[in-house]
Parts: C-alpha cells; structure tokens; sequence
C-alpha cells in the first residue's frame, strides 16, 4: 500500500479559547486530489498553514511526504498558495518567479520559462505584478506554487478571481499534475461546483471538526433524491398519492415525494396518479448536488433550489 | 546553511534593488550631507551667511568650527541621528513590506531556511547602512574640498572618516530591532511607533545626562552631540549598542522561526 502524502492525526489548534481545529484526522494519498469545504472560520486555512508547519497544532501530529515537524527538507517537494495571491508588487512576474527559484534552490535554468508557459503567463512575464489584473496574480501565485514540480500541492481558493477559462486550465492542471506525476493536492474552494469536478475525495469541515468524508464518485448514493412531479390539480394529486400509500407534500413549485420507493419507481407513481385521474405533466427525479449536500451537512440554509436533476 | 544563506540573499538583494529604498534612503543621506555643509558654509562667516540671508538676524550658531575636524563631527552627529531614522526606515521596509504586501506566508515552507532569510535581509541592511555611511562620508570630503575647509592632513580625514564609518555601524546595528518590531507587529506602522519612541527617548535621557545607558543614545553620544564631556561612555555604551543589535537579530530569526503564522 502507498503511503500517503499527507497524513493528520488528531490535529488540533486552539486560539485563546476559540477551537479552531479539532481534532481533525485525514490522508491524502499520492496523485489524490482533496478537496476541503467548510464555512468561513470552519478551519481550513489553518488545517493548511497546520499542514505547511506555519501554525504549531497543539495536539495531534502532522506528517508531509513521511516526514514529521522539524524536517525542513520536505518543503523542497511542496508548493502552497495559502490564502490570497500575493507578489512583490515592483517586480515583474519573471522576476518574482526567480526569487521564488531562488529560495527553492531550483538549478533548472528554464525552471521559470517553463512555468511562465505553462501557466499562460508569457505575454505578462515582464509586467510588474502591481498591475496584474486579481486572474493574472492569481495565476502567478499557482505559478509559484508548481515551479518545482511539488510531489505535495496545498491550495487555499486556487480559482480565486480567475475567468472561466482559467478555471478550467487550473482544473486541467491539476489534474494532470496528479495523474503524470503522482501530485498529492489538499485544496479548498468556495466553488463548490468545481469542487465536485476536480476532486477526488472531499472533507467537510466545519467549526474545527471532520464532519464528513466521502470519494466524489461516491457522491451521487450520498445525496438525498426526491420525485418532484407537477399535474393541472396538485392537491388531488397529493389525496390521490396518499391514498395509494404515498407520502407526498405540496412544495412551491411541485408535489414533492422524498421515500425511496418513488424516486426509485417514478413510472409507478405517474401510473397511480393516471389511474387516479390527475396525469402528471411533468415528472422528474432531482438529485441534491453537491452544494445542497454540503448545506445540508453544515446545517446551513440554502441560498434557493439550486439542484441539478436527472431521469427526466 | 551557507547555500541557503546565498540563496537568500540573492533574492533579498533583487527585491531591494528594484524597491525605491535605495533611492529614497541614498537621497535622504545626501539631503543630510548637503545640510551639513550649508552649516558649514554659515559657520565659515556668519556675516557673510546674515548678509544672504541664509540666516536670520537674532540666529545664534554654536558648538562648531568651520574645520575639517568640525565638519568630519558633523557628519558623524548626523548619522547618529538622522542616521538612525533613515536606517531604521530600511530596516522597517525590508521585514514590514513582507506583511503589507501579503508576502510573508510565500517565505515559511521554503528549502531556505526562515532563519537564512531574517539573516540575509539583516546583512542587506547592514550593507546598505554601510554604502550610505561611506556615501555621506564621500559627500563631506567633496563638500570641504569645494568650502575650502582649513585643517586638513591625511591623519585628521582618516580619524574624522573612521569617526564616522564607526558611528554609521553602531547606528546600523541599531536599527535592527526595527525589524523585529516590524516582524511582531506584522507591518509597517508598530515599527515606525517603536523608531519614534526610540528617538524621543534617546533624546530625553542624553538631555538629562543618562544616555550612555540608553543604547539609541549611544552613536550620538560618541559623535559629541552632547559635547565632548558625554563623548566618553566607557566600554558599556558600544558594547551595549552591539548587544541590543545581536539580541534583536536572534530574537528576530526566533520569531520567524517559532511564532504561529496564522495571518
């Protein structure tokens, strides 16, 4: 069995009396892209500054690519971007890259031309970094982090302020960073819906503990299903349903049916409601996603409906 | 730790060259220097100065001769003083600008050490202080030369050159806790507090005849600022001023070292 990249054993930081972590254990696996969600203040950028040894836990222990707290050695094979993107504003991009080769003590001599490249940079590498737009830094600082081809990635909001087709480049980076070269990557992000597409395994975390832990692939038998179904009279449909055995309740904008022997058959509720006299005029299974999964965990309230459906 | 301390202050060395610290500072060094000159100019004939109007009818000048001597203790009075305030700038740029531009967390998991970056920034402040210090020195040889200063002999500018590379050094090391205060402060505006303070209270105590045990008082002492009587501060005052520069060296590389990085 591989050993994991990283690995949190009962990792816990406490400031004055706010527990900001607790007891958190997790692993990350060689060429694993984990994805932590959680509130804001739920713990994930001190999880990471815990992680890159910028924060001492006051329990627990870390371990970075087999090594514990003290070996500094190991930060020769990890890249982060914690929190905002920042650069040395009087210097151009070129220039801040080099000063990262330099205290990362890279000898390729092309290590930032290659980098400048592939982060789509080449057109800005002599621009000073006072007047790059939020999506050009932003690049700069992921630009910073894969200098070096880290065998460790930890990246707080790695999307941050970047356009759509930065998202999916950064996306593809990562991505092929984890599958050419084994790149082990702890991230965080706001955006759930890239989160759902990126990661492999998401933690979540809120107020300093592990609430949950699942593979992504694993997502679709975790969320909650329900049968949402419209008819010309939705309250004889809900009469009509409840006296087929049915629990069905009229929500906003359709009659909502939660057990799973409905959303399992719904060609077997639309023939109950035929026969009872109200058709169904539309019929559809609608699966939480990942956001709505998230809210419900957290115990927080959706913004609105924002699932996606399917078995239309 | 010798590699790293390269790498360090190679990349140390690009942000400060492409700062405008050192146009700033070497721009204020030579204002000072330029200002010592013109009391020199007044000193050499107060009348002549009173007639162009350089001076005002009830001003009073003393303490100084229009000497190479005077003029060499004048620059030494003014790096101790205007020196402190110009090097603690640059110490307080070199360690704050890491928080006011969010740069400081890029410095905390690196092959090179955080220790080996604290020091590399020490040794460019160090360095610059030194390149000022020989820039005013420089500048009042040019200045004298163009005045006409009596009293020059090779021994005279040496002692007077040494006098002020010497004070240059222990107002550098000075300006080190300036750095730390930046560090703990996480920015530029405690650190400025702290030079303030520093200032007003090394000026208090060499006022009320106590300064040679108050480090930041020290340099000025030692240029005779307060008159040849409080020039001789015995052992303790230098070795005070290199106490407080190592301390807070090592306090600093211990902060970056030890203390949570949460911001």
């Amino acid at each position: 069995m591989t050993a994991p990249a990283l690995r949190l054993q009962g990792v816990s930081k406490h400031y004055g009396t706010v527990c900001a972590v607790d007891r958190v254990c997790l692993e990350v696996a060689p060429g694993e892209l984990y994805a932590l969600l959680g509130l804001n203040g739920a713990g994930k950028t001190t999880v990471m500054r815990m992680v890159l040894g910028m924060v001492r836990p006051a329990a627990g222990s870390v371990t970075v690519l087999g090594r514990g707290r003290g070996d500094r050695s190991v930060w020769a094979e990890v890249g982060y971007l914690v929190e905002a993107a920042s650069a040395y504003p009087e210097l151009t991009v070129r220039e801040n890259l080099e000063v990262a080769r330099r205290l990362r003590r890279l000898r390729s001599p092309t290590a930032v031309e290659d980098v400048v490249e592939l982060l789509g940079l080449r057109e800005h590498a002599d621009r000073r970094a006072r007047v790059l737009s939020q999506g050009n830094l932003q690049r700069l600082a992921l630009a910073r982090a894969v200098l070096h081809r880290p065998s460790l990635l930890v990246l707080d909001e790695p999307v941050n302020g970047l356009d759509p087709a930065g998202v999916v480049e950064v996306r593809t980076l990562l991505e092929r960073l984890a599958r050419e070269h084994g790149t082990a990557v702890l991230l965080s992000s706001h955006i759930l819906g890239e989160v759902a597409r990126v990661a492999t395994r998401i933690g979540v975390l809120h107020r300093g503990g592990l609430l949950d832990e699942f593979a992504t692939a694993d997502l679709p038998d975790r969320v909650r299903r329900r049968l949402e179904l419209t008819t010309r009279d939705d309250a004889r449909a809900v009469r009509v349903l409840a006296a087929a055995g049915y629990t069905a309740r009229r929500g906003p904008r359709a009659v909502v049916l939660e057990e799973d022997r409905a959303t399992d058959r719904p060609d077997a509720v639309a023939a109950v409601l035929v026969h009872g006299g109200v058709p169904p005029t539309g019929l559809a299974v609608v699966r939480e996603d990942l956001e709505a999964h998230f809210l419900r965990l957290v115990g927080a309230q959706a913004p609105g409906p924002r699932e996606g459906s399917d078995d239309r | 730790m010798t590699g790293e301390l390269a790498a360090a202050v190679h990349a140390e060395a690009l942000k400060l060259r492409r700062s405008r610290v050192p146009w700033a500072t070497a721009g204020a060094v030579l204002l000072a220097g330029a200002v010592g000159a013109f009391f020199m100019f007044v000193l050499q004939d107060v009348d002549r100065a009173r007639s162009l109007g350089l001076l005002g009818t009830k001003a009073q000048l003393t303490g100084g001769t229009a000497d190479w001597p005077g003029y060499f203790a004048l620059t030494a009075q003014t790096v101790s003083v205007g020196g402190l305030v110009i090097f603690g700038t640059a110490a307080i740029w070199l360690f704050g600008r890491e928080f006011s531009d969010r740069t400081a967390t890029d410095l905390l998991a690196l092959p090179t050490s955080r220790t080996a970056v604290v020091l590399a920034k020490l040794l460019l402040l160090l360095g610059w202080c030194s390149v000022l210090t020989v820039l005013l020195v420089l500048l009042a040889l040019v200045l004298g030369a163009a005045l006409g200063l009596p009293g020059w002999s090779g021994g005279a500018a040496l002692r007077g050159a040494g006098g002020v590379l010497g004070t240059g050094l222990l107002t550098a090391g000075l300006a080190v806790p300036y750095g730390l205060a930046a560090s703990v402060g996480r920015g530029y505006l405690p650190a400025v507090a702290v030079l303030f303070l520093t200032v007003l209270v090394a000026q208090v105590l060499a006022a009320v005849g106590h300064g040679a045990w108050f480090p930041w008082a020290v340099p000025a002492l030692l240029a005779g600022t307060a008159g040849p009587a409080s020039a001789d501060t015995g052992w303790t005052g230098p070795a005070g001023v290199v106490l407080v520069a190592l301390g807070s060296a090592a306090a600093t590389a211990l902060w970056w070292e030890r203390a949570d990085h949460s911001a």
